[in-house]
This record gives structure tokens, C-alpha cells and sequence, in this order.
């Protein structure tokens, strides 16, 4: 049913009517406003039109239309991401609200996989595996309530348990992409007819790998089949001191190489473990650095063992038991614990990986530009976390937190430096966007976007899917 | 257009961040936090300007000028049913951001500017004219209870309200017939104007004022004590919004369910039905979110004999709209029928043989959203309920039973000082592998216990047997800290401590918990 009618004045509306029905299409401008800005404060321009698919043919006559009509088409799932990556940048353009598509199409436990619709959220599907028996590798991003697993492997997301899985698009088998032209295509073993999705890399070269984090620029995914892993009963816990950021950086990388840790937390400086966990460090004056770790297996004895190694490696480095309630915390709170963060302001990200060598250095930079601008005198909280990631490299989070619109202006000067040191400094974004794409443009080499460019006039040569993404922001 | 009231709330519409749980959020395994697509609204309109992410985003809009205010925004404007699901999700502020208020705000902001439903101003000219908003007889409000004298005087007013004399007769007349068993001393105000729940809603503040003085003079004058409605959004507005809007009075507000709850605690009623049956309930969005009553009707059912509870996917503080609330059952019929056709589905998931719930507009809610998904469930009001079950008491039901449970409780009333740093209110609930109890921060140094679960604790605590043995032993509250923390650091497979934590961390650390963690050597 429609109780805000639309407007019906895109181009498209009445054959995007005719493929969804009306209820399911809009472009009154009350409708729109509501996909005008994801969970940073960035912006760009307004969608033409929204759509609400709820299947792969649905998708398919939608794509075709656009491409025929050559007009601008943006996927977009749970819209909670922190760069503005699925913002458009051309007026006009069709939307494609993709949380609609959410169903689990098969659990396969033969090979362990699981295929759900791309606007399924990451929290659903762990729920829905674990009354099953099963746990995903990588477990969403910190956002996973509303993130979904098509908008998160479009735009190379991180978060809970890339300590030992990798990113979002590690874990992934296979996708179901519709291409510009309308066909549906079926990466990974789906390559062969029939064939079940259990494996990447088949016959052909890693074709899943072209689409993900495409930033909707290729193709819209419409299913992804993931690797589930059987439920791990038994964790453990661990926080671990140090009075250096540089020991704990040792620590932690020595950690992450030995693979131990579902997922490993380090948090930089005083003030960021106090931003996230306040008094947690009042009866540990000397304490300036911490991790917190967490061991999933299913055997006791080996979770436990591993959090002995991680406690090993951690007093070898000079570190101090703290006990194990913040990554209980950390663990028990899943996508529930940035939340809380927002009591400190309106936050401002640098999302992006480095090498854990490289941890201390970005640090100095940003608590060079903390002190410049006064930001704690000024009300500007800042957590400094980061991440182990796959093996040996970790998240950059350095966040600032501008407690009321007063403090935006400060806190956004402060913002852009922390941006600069963080690419300076060997830091690599993994998402784009609005946030970063810019000065990712400025690092990138030639011949690796002009391979980009080639891939993308392949497959999308009237350029509908996203269009000017990667090409500057204004 | 000036927003006068909705500028008030331009901070935190600046705060939200967006993140849309309100919209999006799924039960999270870890924490055991039971939310399902909290925007009963947004499930079945789908866009996301129906959401609480939404509609920040539109307000926002709207504040700074790059939307229009056209009849388009007044239909979405009354496509909320303020039920709160989405500031219960949200863990942006303590508070979570206050989507209904800022509603409302808009609402009244339009009403104020000239820009109102025509069905709305007829409901504040039948309330002004006729004291209810169904444009009925103000002398035919108590006809449904045939010939009968009320006392001038008596300790406890039933408070009638408008959907109960009017239009959910029944239930007025089982809670009538329920006071009269009980033999409870009550009367009814023979002039009962309607509490202006309605008027709040829809942002037509205007009248709010003269009925609710009128109603508070005519409380006063029979001397009661105690004002027990049936209705979830007559208890909302009297414990919620009179005192807000400024009326003071010293009347004890219950809903019918606490009333009865405290009935069967001391052993004043008793109901026993003569076969079994398995009964889901539905919080009402006023009793439950709105006013933190979620335990009482629960114990209510479940003192029942013969009668097996079973809950929904979503309950209680995550508990999916009817879809009657905040004016839309008579703005938008279809939607309303069509969220109450969704939660009827979720009601009969679990198998049950009959809803439950305890509010007319919920109840009339949920009868037609049966009537529209084609489902045979059985829909009652509580009282409804209850009546038929009604058998002579047999006396005061003894409580903490469990000698465990009893001595757990008398260690922490005797102890107070575990509990230092903790403010005023806050609350614990403590769960002995099923058993519940709770404790309140009365004042420094001053614990209450009561032997039932907690309406809406900050964090619940479970142990195990063996950790409350051993807990219980020992004479120093820093000897009970030290080991509290160590079963939650370190538990064995007989002596553990597990954390539900019910509200989110800054909140808690605003109630005072830092100092009970650090004591427990948590932190």
C-alpha cells in the first residue's frame, strides 16, 4: 500500500511502476529525503526515484530499463555506511533500496556455504546460522545490524572477526550479479550450469574478485554465497596492558601473525580506551596502551590454550593482565558497541588498514593535530582503535567526536589533517567514497585505474551503474 | 513555517547519526538483545521515510528548509504510531533519540500553523463538545453498566476511558465485574471526561488543560487515593503526560493489570482455568515502552492455573507495534490493519490458542488485524480474559519459596553497601537459574528487594546455585565484590555470573555502575 503518494514525475516512474507495482516505487520528495545520507555527514545529490526490488527479475528489468534509457542506477543496501559510498553523484538518478531482498535462499552444509539475497543484514544471518548450528567467518561490520552483505562486500567493509577471517570480502564464494546488459551471472563454481556455489577460484580467473568492492559501479549484486563454519561454544576472553604503544604494537603483531584471536582490539591511547570504556584505566596509571582479546573454538582446551599464547606473548612484551571484561564487553555487545559512542558527538572517521608497524606513527601525527587544535579542551573526544586484520595488517579508526554542531567546524578542520597524515603515513583506505576518494585519486597509480576504467566500460559502457564514482568528489 | 516545538529537538536531530537500527536492527545473538525490524511501519510501507532513520532525515529537511511542507508531509506526518520501538532500539543517547516526542512536536508545529487532518479537527471538537472523541452522548458515557449508583466516595476510581464506555464495551464491563468480585471499594466519576491521550497524539494540545483539570477536581472530590484504568493509553497520559504538562496531583496511577497483579500477590484473587491453554501476550506500546510495565500483566497470566505463557519473537521492550497508536487507526485504516495483521502472524507463530493484551485500542487493533490476515486467533483483553477464570482465593501467596532465592535476598537487603556509587533508581534484577528477584536503589546506603522480576532493570544478573552458596557466606561486602568478579572472569562449570546488560553502557555509566565494576575488580 502507498500512503505518501508519488509525485510521478521521473522519467521512468511509469515503467518502473509497471515492472514493481506502485507500492513499491517513488519519487515524492518526502520519500527521497530519506536516502540522502548514509551514517557520515557527507553529501551529494538527491535520488530521482526509489525502487524496492524483491527479486533478481525484478532487478533485471530495472537494469535493462536504465541501460536502455541510459539513466543513472544506484544500489543500495542497509545505507549505514560511514563514506558516503552510495550517495549518487548525478541528479536523477534510480535507486535501488536493496533491504528487501533479505531471504536466505540455502544453508548448503555439505560445503559449508550459505547463499542469501544481498540485502539480507549481517545480523540475521548470524542469528538465523546460529539457531542452525553454523557461525560465518568474518561476522559483519561494526554496523551489522542494519549493514547488509551486498552493501558491505561492494565497498571492501571490516569488522567483527577480520582478526582471523579477513574483510567482509574474504569470506565470500561466490555472487549473483546482474551486468548493464541484463544478464545474470554466476561467479565462482556457478560458472558451470547446475553446478552448486562451493568455490571461488574454478576453471576460469577469480571473477568474483572484479565485483567486489565495486562500489556499485559494475554490476548489482543480488546473492552471495558465503563460508559458514560450525558454532564455536567456547571463548575466551583476555585485556592486556602496555606502557608503550609501541610494545603493544609488537604484541599485538606477533598475535595476529600466530592467527589466535577471533578478534583482537588494540586501543592507542589513554583517551581512546577511556572515550570507549570510561574509568577502565584509573588503577592502571602506568598503562597507555591495550588490546583486548578474543579466542572462539570449538574445544575448550584450545580456546583456552590459545588466550594462555596470546597471554604469553603479551606479558613477553612487557604487558600487564588487566583482567578480561572489556573484550567480554567488546564480544557480548556486537553491533551494539559504536552506538553508545555517538553519547560523545557526531563522529568523524578515518577508516582505512595499515600495517600494525605503522600504528605508532600514525598516532604521533594525529596527537600532533589533537593538541594543535585544543580538540579536548574544545569537548572533541577521539577513540584510536585499531583492528587486527586477516594476518598482519590491522584497521586505522582513528575517530573525533564533535559534541554539537558548534564544534563541527573545528572538528572537520581537525578532520581533513587526520585524513592527510592517515594516507601520508602508509595508510590505504578500504573504502572510497565520498570520505576518501580524492585522495585516493591522488595516490593511485595510472595503469592500475586505467585497468578499472577498461573493466568498467566492458561491462557497463553506457555507464549507468553509479556513474563518476571513482572519478573525484567536488 | 516556523517549527517552533520541533526546533527544540534540532541537537538531537543533528546527533543522529544514522546508523538504522531503528529500521534495520536484528536480534543480536551476543547480547541477547531480542529487537526484529523494530518499525512495525516501515515493514509494511517499506521506504525508509516511515522509519525513525527516516524521519530525522525528513524533519531535518523540513528544519532546514530543503523540502516543502505539502499535504504529502502531513500524511507521512501521521503515519507514526509513536510506539517507541525505535528510541528503545536506539543506543545513540541514553535516552535513545526521542522519535514520538519529536513527532509529536512536528504535529502539534502543523496543527498550530493551520495544517490539519479534517478528521482530527472533528476529534477535538467532539472531545471539547462531548468529552470523548467518537462524537457520542456525553450523558450515555456510562450506559454500558445498566442502572447503577456509583459511590460519591471510595478508595480507588475506575477510570473508564472513552474506547471502553464507547466502543470495547466489554471490557469495561469484565473490569467492573472483576472490582465488584474482588471486593474492591471504587466508583467511577459519573462525569468522566476523556484523559485527552488523543489530543497529545495528534498534536492538538489545545483543550489538554480544561479536561484534565476538570478530571482532577472530580477525582478529588470522591477521595480517592488510587485512579486503576484498563486502558493503556488513559495510564499512559495520567502517569506519563498530566504530570508533564504541568498538572500535579497526588493519586496513585495503576493499570489494571498492576492493580490485579498486587490483588494476586496478596492473595485477594484467584483464577483458574478448567482446561489447559497456551496464551502469547501483546504489550501495549503506553503499558510497556511507554510506561515500563511489562512484568505485572505476565505475572497476571501466568497466576492462572492451567495456563501456559509463550512469548513472541518480539516482546516486550522490542515488542512489534498493534498499529493503532498515535492517530493512525483513524488516519490510515488499512496500515493499522495491516500491522495488526503482522503481529497476529507472529502471535500464532508460537502456537498459542489465544492473544492476549491489555488495552482497548489494541485489542480493536488486533480483532481487525485478524479479520484482515484471515486469522481464527482469538483475540481477549485482559479482564476479558481473566473473568471467566475467576475462583475464590485462598489467602496470601507465599513468595521466595526457593530458600536459596529467600536467603540471596536477605544477604543483599543486609548488605547495601555492595551496591555504593549506585544512584537513586537504579535497578537489578538477579535471576537464580529461573528464579527472579529485584533490587532497587532506594537512597545512599538503602536497598529494597522485592521477590519478583524487575519491570525494566538496568542489567540482569544470572547465577549459578553454587556462586550464590558461596556468595552468601561471606561477611565483608569487598569479600562479595572480589569473588562477584571473579565468577564472571573466571566461572567454572557449578559457580558462574553471566551480564544481560539492559541498557547501553553511557547509560549505565550515568547510573553509577563504574564504581560497582571497579569494586568487583571488573574494571
Amino acid at each position: 500500500m502507498t500512503i505518501v503518494k508519488a509525485s510521478k514525475k521521473h522519467p521512468l516512474y511509469e515503467e518502473l511502476a509497471a515492472i514493481v507495482g506502485e507500492d513499491r516505487v517513488n519519487d515524492n520528495q518526502v520519500i527521497i529525503s530519506s536516502y540522502t545520507q548514509d551514517a557520515c555527514h557527507l553529501t551529494a545529490e538527491r535520488p530521482g526515484i526509489v525502487v524496492l526490488p524483491n527479486t533478481v527479475e525484478e532487478v533485471q528489468a530495472i537494469v535493462k530499463l536504465c541501460n536502455r534509457t541510459k539513466t543513472p542506477l544506484i544500489p543500495a543496501g542497509g545505507r549505514n555506511g560511514i563514506c558516503g559510498a552510495y550517495l549518487p553523484r548525478v541528479k536523477g538518478s534510480v535507486m535501488l533500496d536493496m533491504a528487501s531482498m533479505d531471504k536466505i535462499v540455502t544453508i548448503d552444509e555439505d560445503v559449508m556455504t550459505v547463499t542469501v539475497e544481498a540485502g539480507l543484514r549481517w545480523a540475521e544471518l548470524i542469528h538465523r546460522l546460529d539457531e542452525k548450528g553454523y557461525k560465518l567467518g568474518f561476522r559483519g561490520p561494526y554496523g551489522g545490524n542494519a549493514g547488509t552483505v551486498g552493501g558491505s562486500t561492494s565497498i571492501n567493509s571490516i569488522g567483527y572477526a577480520a582478526s582471523k577471517y579477513g574483510p567482509s570480502t574474504e569470506g565470500v564464494v561466490s555472487l549473483e550479479v546482474v551486468l548493464a546488459n541484463g544478464n545474470i551471472v554466476q561467479t565462482g563454481t556457478g560458472w558451470k550450469k547446475g553446478a552448486r556455489p562451493f568455490a571461488r577460484y574454478s576453471a576460469f580467473h577469480d571473477l568474483t574478485g572484479v565485483f567486489l568492492g565495486d562500489h556499485g559501479t559494475l554490476a548489482v549484486k543480488t546473492k552471495v554465497t558465503l563460508k559458514i563454519y560450525p558454532k564455536a561454544e567456547f571463548i575466551t576472553y583476555g585485556d592486556f596492558g602496555f606502557k608503550t604503544l609501541e610494545d603493544a604494537c609488537a604484541a599485538f603483531l606477533e598475535v595476529q601473525k600466530r592467527g589466535l584471536t577471533e578478534e583482537l582490539n588494540l586501543l592507542c591511547d589513554r583517551q581512546s580506551t577511556d572515550t570507549f570504556f570510561p574509568g577502565f584505566l584509573d588503577r592502571h596509571s602506568e598503562i597507555n596502551a591495550m588490546f583486548a582479546a578474543i579466542a572462539q573454538e570449538t574445544d575448550e582446551q584450545l580456546a583456552s590454550r590459545k588466550m594462555e599464547i596470546v597471554r604469553e606473548i603479551a606479558l613477553e612484551h612487557g604487558g600487564k593482565d588487566l583482567g578480561n571484561f572489556a573484550a567480554q564487553m567488546h564480544w557480548g555487545e556486537m553491533f551494539n558497541l559504536v552506538q553508545p559512542l555517538y553519547n560523545n558527538g557526531f563522529w568523524l572517521n578515518t577508516c582505512h588498514l595499515r600495517p600494525i608497524t605503522l600504528i605508532p606513527e600514525l598516532m604521533k601525527r594525529d596527537l600532533e593535530i589533537f593538541k594543535k587544535h585544543k580538540l579536548l579542551k574544545n569537548g572533541i573526544k577521539w577513540i584510536a582503535s585499531c583492528l587486527g586484520a586477516d594476518r598482519a595488517f590491522a584497521t586505522g579508526w582513528v575517530t573525533i567526536f564533535a559534541p554539537d554542531k558548534s564544534k563541527m567546524e573545528l572538528a572537520l578542520k581537525a578532520w581533513n589533517e587526520m585524513l592527510d597524515a592517515t594516507i601520508d603515513s602508509g595508510g590505504c583506505p578500504y573504502w572510497s567514497g565520498l570520505l576518501w576518494e580524492n585522495r585516493v585519486l591522488k595516490t593511485v597509480s595510472k595503469p592500475f585505474l586505467d585497468t578499472y576504467k577498461v573493466i568498467k566500460n566492458a561491462l557497463d559502457p553506457n555507464s549507468i551503474f553509479s556513474p563518476h564514482v571513482f572519478e573525484g568528489v567536488d | 513555517m516556523e517549527y517552533t516545538n520541533l526546533s527544540k529537538y534540532a541537537e538531537e536531530l543533528w546527533l543522529c547519526a544514522r546508523c538504522g537500527d531503528c529500521s534495520l536492527a536484528d536480534k543480536t545473538v551476543a547480547s541477547k538483545r531480542d529487537v526484529f525490524l523494530p518499525c512495525a511501519v516501515k515493514n509494511v510501507l517499506g521506504f525508509e521515510a516511515y522509519s525513525a532513520r527516516g524521519r530525522i532525515m525528513v524533519m531535518n529537511d523540513l528544519l532546514n528548509d530543503k523540502i516543502d511542507l505539502t499535504d504529502d508531509v502531513l500524511q507521512w506526518l501521521y503515519t507514526c504510531t509513536t510506539c517507541k520501538g525505535c528510541q528503545e532500539t536506539c543506543a545513540a543517547t541514553a535516552e535513545g533519540i526521542k522519535l514520538p516526542e519529536m513527532t509529536e512536536a512536528l504535529r502539534n508545529d502543523l496543527v498550530n500553523a493551520g495544517y490539519e487532518l479534517p478528521k482530527h479537527k472533528a476529534i477535538e471538537e467532539s472531545i471539547i463538545n462531548l468529552g470523548n472523541p467518537y462524537k457520542e452522548e456525553r450523558d450515555k458515557r456510562l450506559d454500558l453498566f445498566g442502572e447503577r449508583d456509583w459511590p460519591e466516595m471510595a478508595d480507588v476510581i475506575y477510570f473508564v476511558g472513552c474506547t471502553s464506555a464507547y466502543r470495547e464495551k466489554e471490557i469495561a464491563k469484565t473490569t467492573v465485574e472483576l472490582l465488584d468480585k474482588a471486593g474492591v471499594n471504587y466508583t467511577i466519576l459519573p462525569e468522566e471526561e476523556c484523559c485527552g491521550s488523543v489530543l497529545l497524539r495528534l498534536g492538538h494540545k489545545r483543550a489538554f488543560d480544561a479536561l484534565t483539570k476538570k478530571n482532577i477536581e472530580a477525582i478529588k472530590k470522591t477521595g480517592a487515593k488510587q485512579i486503576v484504568s484498563a486502558c493503556a493509553g488513559c495510564f499512559r497520559t495520567w502517569k506519563i503526560d498530566v504530570p508533564k504538562e504541568g498538572h500535579s496531583h497526588d493519586f496513585e496511577i495503576l493499570h489494571i493489570t498492576e492493580f490485579l497483579d498486587q490483588l494476586v500477590q496478596e492473595g485477594k484473587v484467584a483464577f483458574r482455568s478448567p482446561k489447559p491453554i497456551k496464551v502469547t501476550y501483546h504489550d501495549p506500546c503506553h503499558l510497556g515502552r511507554h510506561a515500563e510495565v511489562y512484568e505485572a500483566p505476565r505475572r497476571v497470566i501466568e497466576a492462572v492455573e492451567n495456563v501456559e505463557l509463550v512469548e513472541m519473537e518480539t516482546n516486550k521492550r522490542y515488542a512489534h507495534c498493534c498499529g493503532s497508536g498515535g492517530g493512525v487507526k483513524g488516519s490510515h485504516g488499512e496500515l493499522a490493519d495491516k500491522i495488526g495483521a503482522n503481529r497476529i502472524k507472529e502471535a500464532e507463530e508460537t502456537g498459542a490458542d489465544l492473544l492476549v493484551t491489555a488495552c482497548p485500542f489494541c485489542h480493536r487493533g488486533l480483532v481487525d488485524g485478524a479479520k484482515y490476515g484471515n486469522s481464527k486467533l482469538e483475540v481477549l483483553d485482559l479482564p476479558e480474559f481473566l473473568l471467566p477464570f475467576m475462583v475464590e482465593a485462598t489467602g496470601k501467596r507465599e513468595v521466595g519459596e526457593n530458600p536459596l532465592k529467600t536467603e540471596f535476598m536477605a544477604y543483599l537487603s543486609n548488605h547495601p553497601k555492595i551496591f555504593d556509587g549506585l544512584k537513586k533508581d537504579a535497578v537489578i534484577d538477579y535471576d537464580i537459574e529461573g528464579d527472579r528477584f529485584h533490587l532497587v536503589i532506594a537512597k545512599k546506603g538503602q536497598v529494597v528487594v522485592y521477590p519478583i522480576r524487575a519491570e525494566n532493570a538496568d542489567v540482569e544478573l544470572t547465577f549459578s546455585k553454587g556462586a550464590v552458596r558461596k556468595l552468601v557466606t561471606f561477611e565483608s561486602e569487598e569479600e562479595y565484590a572480589k569473588q562477584f568478579g571473579l565468577f564472571f572472569k573466571e566461572p567454572t562449570d557449578d559457580e558462574w555470573i553471566k551480564f544481560n546488560l539492559r541498557l547501553n553502557l553511557v547509560k549505565l555509566l550515568m547510573k553509577g555502575y563504574r564504581k560497582f565494576a571497579q569494586k568487583a575488580g571488573l574494571i
